[in-house]
């Protein structure tokens, strides 16, 4: 067994290999752009070099002569498309905002010409002999533009519903012994996943097929139809792999219709790849935010005020925000509360869902303030948050189904050897380098989806499941199949699971963190089915809904390890009894707490996503605790995070090895979010500058020495039948916080606004 | 450069080729539109296609190409050999690495007339009757990948990384494989993978 298969604890499945391992490491599992098509034409995307203004004219003379150009669409002669609404309001796109609509743009980076041709390489030349006259206005690029509006959230985006507060926050920060004010920043930052944002598109008389990294096969394919104008039974989404998504590819991004309706006017299939640096602005991204924190705190710790006013940005069309405050003004105990979460537009392309959207920079805010009152009160940080740990939400006093944070400090404190740090900022070193620990909370919510499944099994154990659920990275693929193999007592290699395609039954969004909960309870209760049949036909006369918990512990929740296939059913004379060679059922799940509309949303390709703070008598989030160790040289002020520790707790853990690999990678884009990445924008142009992966900083193998995860086991039986909470957007949250408060701890030096770099340290 | 002359039609000359590879570097690879005018016309229409056979994973492939083709586009387009993919396609993320001889090369920035008369190896060119290559086997026992999209070339860097010497320690495997980006972070699982393969293939 290796350091990537930790040894399952209670309530964990086996940390079997990926069920898509071998296809991955020999180059045969299929993305998007490797699905081969039949003569394909290939696209290349002209976009915007301005960022708001019109398009006067374009010169396609010079274009139009390179050889094996096709045609050249722009908004003179674009297929006309239908408008879709914003996801966030309820529709499918991630912006409003459709190109090649007319001579206005938007935004930097918008596509404002498609250039078809026999080849790649033809079609890119004649892309960059594209000449464009426009007329440019200035442009509002952020915050410290001008020409900005800034409104509240609430009551213009539809998924904010409220600003948190209760009791008397003013009277009570006024009266605090102790009070902490600070204001803090996050940047622009770009998910770019791997695989770029390709597109290909084939029609088969009325039939389109798309080809295309989605983590929501159901949207794009509802959202392509009726941009398109036709039955959405018309549109097939496949894609059973997806180079990463990270959020990029939740919501519809314009050049799906567009490619479509160009490929079917041209009668032939079209592939799409655009470049690494058209991501930065065909697709959506974080947007920058501002935070000011106000907390009051008696000498002893306890919390007696709480403010968290957030600024976000967004595009002119469109009203997105991530609105963190919903989490951030539950988590610790308090009893006054207020907050505020404002919007201001600015001419940008809409912003978007990038992996923990609301927490990341929230919780950046809120863990940076709770380890400034820890200096105030000359307090230990994990002490501080002990003294706050609470059962209960303070804003609506809902309990939470189960809390291990404090558990989590204390398993990463241990781990980490917290104990031995100084607490006295500077004072500890070696050699040239500054040494700080620091330490934050993260927590994200719980949320669930319906979903449908159709699963099939065969008299010799083959099993056969169906999910439109999507392989971002997560291990859907591995462990759907554990789920179906122990519910139905087959073996694992006995089944089969195929996802990633709008032709299966709905899955949910890739998104929010709720694909395991939800596919897993779609498939453990169509299992359930499955054996019900099989069960009646042994046991007709027995009272099916008895035998069938005493047997297999259907009903009990959650069940999974009931279901286990210690008394395994005799398949052959199950089937002898039944007369049938294979049993084949569908079943649609939905949560508790589910919309009545769920079901027909679920075949709308309509998320409806439940849990977390939103729920009506209870409160779901799964929890954990960071510590890192990070070096800041005294001469250079080159900063290092040598060693990143993390313990998480979210409910079953469906299997460690998967869940331990998305935990690190979250550590690391944690540490990615401190102190690497942000995309620059060109103030007066509001363009981005940094486009591409040589001047956006990821991290790399080297960046990452030392990264430790820790699994926590928690049984949670309130949320959902499978029991698991999720944990794809744990990790990366909090991470921030706590190496800026390391960097305190190094140098002394409080840093508000990410990323840091050795230019802003001053030792 | 030295090996492109070997196999030419359609009146394709170096000279010409060279001419026209530098005129196009002038030429920006984005799309973005500019309102520069000048531009040098190139000599010859490099669109018109030339023969070329690339030696791949052991077999000789004869293929007629743009000149302008890369070694990634030519395995991904003309020979359906996908597993390398384009990250980005400026050579900054390694996702398209292969090797030709026993070097790691970016495949978006080789063109592939440049890679003529060598032997070109890619990830579909490991497993020997089904049989996986030690680094693959590696890479699966030590979840060394999330979305799988960076892994063939994590995998083809990896295996030149331990060739060229570099995998003694773990800051060594750490340093030398940090050209290949992985977005997912499965950066401490590649290097146990590294680790855990390199004595078998060092030993052959």
């Amino acid at each position: 067994m290796t350091a990537a298969a930790p040894e399952p604890k209670a309530n964990m499945g086996k940390p079997v290999p990926r069920y898509d391992a071998v296809a991955k490491v020999t180059g045969r599992a299929t993305y998007g752009s490797d699905m081969p098509l039949d003569n394909p034409a290939y696209a290349f995307l002209v976009t915007s070099a301005i960022a708001k203004g019109r398009i006067n004219s374009f010169d396609l003379e010079d274009a139009k002569r390179v050889r094996g150009v096709i045609d050249i669409v722009t908004h003179e002669n674009a297929p006309k498309l239908k408008e879709s609404k914003l996801f966030s309001n309820g529709g499918y796109a991630g912006t409003t905002i459709q190109p090649l609509k007319s001579a206005d743009i938007a935004h930097d980076g918008e596509i404002i010409a498609v250039v078809i041709a026999e080849s790649y390489e033809a079609a890119r030349e004649a892309a960059n002999r594209v000449k464009v006259n426009y007329s440019a206005v200035t442009p509002s690029a952020s915050f410290d533009s001008q020409g900005t509006t800034k409104a509240a959230a609430k009551g213009q985006n539809a998924q904010f519903k409220e600003d948190p507060k209760v009791g008397d926050f003013a009277k009570a920060f006024d009266e605090a012994e102790v009070q902490l004010t600070a204001s803090y920043e996050t940047p622009t930052q770009h998910h770019n996943p791997m695989e770029l944002f390709s597109t290909s598109c084939a029609w088969m008389g009325d039939t389109l097929v798309i080809y295309e990294p989605s983590q929501y096969v159901y949207g794009l394919k509802n959202g392509v139809a009726e941009q398109l104008g036709i039955d959405a039974d018309k549109v097939r989404v496949v894609n059973p792999y997806v180079g990463g998504g990270f959020g990029s590819r939740g919501s519809m991004t314009p050049r799906t219709a567009i490619i479509a309706g160009i490929a079917k006017r041209l009668n032939r299939p079209i592939k799409l790849v655009p470049t690494r640096d058209q991501g930065f602005t065909i697709a959506t991204y974080r947007a920058e935010t501002r935070h000011e924190i106000k907390l009051g705190a008696s000498r002893d710790g306890k919390l007696v005020a709480l403010r968290h006013e957030g600024a976000e940005v967004s595009s002119r069309a469109d009203p997105y925000c991530v609105g963190g405050t919903k989490t951030t003004t539950r988590l610790y105990a308090c009893p006054n509360v207020d907050s505020l979460v404002s919007i201001v537009r600015a001419d940008r392309n809409t912003p978007g869902f990038m992996r923990s959207p609301p927490e990341v920079p929230y919780l950046f805010a809120l863990e940076s303030a709770m380890d400034e009152l820890a200096v105030k009160l000359n307090m230990d940080p994990v002490e501080l948050r002990r003294i706050n740990d609470t059962t209960n939400e303070p804003i609506g006093g809902k309990p939470y189904t189960s809390r291990s944070l404090m558990a989590c400090f204390d398993e990463a404190a241990k781990a980490f050897g917290w104990a031995q740090r100084s607490a006295a900022p500077k004072s500890m070193s070696d050699g040239d380098w500054l040494i700080g620990y620091g330490c934050a909370a993260t927590c994200y919510p719980t949320q669930m989806a319906p979903a449908a499944a159709r699963v099939r099994l065969q008299r010799d154990g083959r099993t056969r499941v169906e999910i439109a659920g999507h392989e971002i990275g997560t291990g859907a693929y591995t462990i759907l199949a554990q789920t179906a193999a122990e519910r139905l007592g087959v073996p694992l290699e006995k089944v089969a699971v195929f996802i990633g395609d709008s032709d299966l039954p709905p899955g949910p969004v890739a998104g929010g963190s709720n694909s395991t909960a939800s596919t897993c309870s779609a498939v453990m209760m169509v299992c359930d089915q499955v054996r019900q049949r099989l069960f009646k036909a042994l046991m007709p006369n027995e009272s099916l809904a008895d035998k069938a918990k005493e047997t297999v512990g259907m009903g009990q929740t959650p069940s999974t390890e009931a279901a286990r296939s210690d008394r395994p059913l005799d398949l052959e004379k199950a089937f002898d009894a039944l007369g049938a060679g294979v049993v084949e059922e569908y079943g649609e799940w939905k949560p508790e707490g589910a919309p009545l509309d769920s079901f027909k949303a679920m075949h709308s390709g309509h998320a409806r996503l439940v849990g977390g703070a939103a729920m009506k008598d209870k409160i779901a989030y799964a929890f954990g605790a960071e510590f890192v160790e990070v070096r800041v040289n005294r001469f250079t002020h080159e900063i290092r995070a040598p060693r990143l520790v993390g313990a998480f707790a979210a409910g079953r853990i469906m299997n460690p090895r998967t869940a331990r690999s998305q935990l690190m990678g979250g550590l690391i884009w944690g540490m990615s979010s401190a102190l690497l990445e942000a995309t620059e924008i060109d103030e007066r142009t509001a363009r981005y500058v940094n486009d591409n992966f040589a001047d956006y900083l990821v991290p790399v193998n080297a960046d990452v020495p030392g990264v430790e995860v820790i699994l926590l086991s928690e049984q949670d039986d309130h949320i959902n039948p499978a029991g698991a909470k999720g944990l794809g957007e744990l990790a990366n949250v909090g991470t921030n916080a706590a190496i800026c408060n390391a960097i305190y701890h190094a140098t002394g030096q409080r840093i508000r606004k990410l990323p840091v770099r050795l230019e802003n340290i001053e030792v | 450069m030295s090996d492109i002359s070997s196999s030419q039609s359609s009146g394709f000359d170096r000279r010409a080729f060279m001419a026209g590879a530098a005129g196009s570097a002038l030429v920006p690879l984005t799309a973005r539109a500019t309102a520069q005018e000048a531009r040098a016309p190139a000599v010859q229409d490099p669109a018109l296609p030339v023969d070329v056979t690339l030696r791949v994973n052991g077999q000789d492939k004869r293929l007629s190409l743009d000149a302008r083709t890369t070694v990634l586009d030519a395995l991904r387009e003309h020979l359906k050999l996908t597993g390398s993919k384009k990250g980005c396609d400026h050579g900054q993320c390694g996702a398209c690495t292969v090797l030709i001889g026993d070097r790691r090369v970016v495949s978006c920035l080789t063109l592939a007339l440049a890679a003529e008369g060598q032997e070109i190896t890619t990830v579909e060119g490991l497993a020997t009757n089904d049989r996986l290559h030690p680094m693959q086997q590696a890479f699966v026992d030590n979840d060394a990948f999330q979305c799988g999209y960076c892994t063939p070339g994590q995998i083809m860097s990896a295996i030149a990384c331990v060739k060229e010497g570099h995998a003694g320690t773990d800051a060594d495997i750490r340093e030398y494989m940090s050209g290949n980006i992985c977005r997912c972070a499965a950066y401490p699982n590649i290097v146990a993978a590294v680790k855990q393969a390199a004595p078998e293939i060092v030993k052959g």
